[in-house]
């Protein structure tokens, strides 16, 4: 999936990951995919609520090994 | 600002200030208004001598291995991004008095106040927590 920007949160903890993803989606517009790495697992429940949340659209999480990829929409 | 969260630091170990700062970011992150009072012990989070080297529970000390290998945000670090994030900070008067503390003790960019100015902002915050 093509992504706009793409943020490695690889290696972060909770609730860094969020917090790193908050600060890059501030700068984006409405619309623009962000593509967010992790490997801290409690991000794949943390990712959809803060998505939902925030009115965002979460368009699909994939897992390669141990590290997660998620694709946001801004809302 | 899609909520509110209120939140009382009354303890100081290490501990506390993970669960204090953690909900306390990821609330902001949230795009929630947060303010947290910080009482007591829990001046220590703030404490700029202290903030940095708080120590673990008793009888937990051997948790510091897990925070190494965790890869966890230091005390300090998750205070400036709180910070950046809009997160007020209200330091207790009576107990800075009752502890001889003043304003310069702590990090900068508190404010000082008492229960009621807490409770002005708690009182129709969505999430409501004490640590």
């Amino acid at each position: 999936m093509n992504a706009d920007k793409v943020l490695d949160a690889k290696g972060l903890a909770c609730p860094m990951p969020i917090v790193k993803t908050r600060k890059e989606m501030k700068d984006m517009e409405s619309g623009q995919i962000l593509e967010i790495l992790a490997t801290d697992k409690g991000a794949k429940a943390d990712m959809t609520a803060w998505a939902k949340s925030g009115g965002h659209e979460l368009l699909e999480i994939e897992e390669a090994g141990d590290v997660l990829k998620f694709w946001i929409k801004k809302g | 600002m899609a909520g509110k969260t209120a939140i009382i630091a009354s303890n100081g170990t290490l501990f506390d200030a993970y669960k204090v700062y953690n909900i306390a970011t990821a609330a902001a992150a949230s795009d929630h208004e947060v303010a947290i009072f910080f009482t007591f012990e829990g001046l220590n989070l703030i404490n700029k001598e202290a903030y940095g080297q708080l120590p673990l529970p008793e009888g937990k000390e051997h948790i510091a291995e897990g925070f190494a290998k965790g890869n966890v945000p230091a005390i300090p670090e998750l205070v400036e991004m709180a910070q950046e994030l809009d997160v007020k900070f209200i330091g207790c008067q009576m107990t800075m008095d009752l502890f001889g503390l003043e304003k310069e003790a702590f990090v900068d960019g508190i404010d000082v106040g008492g229960a009621v100015t807490f409770l002005e902002f708690a009182k129709d915050a969505d999430v409501t927590l004490t640590f």
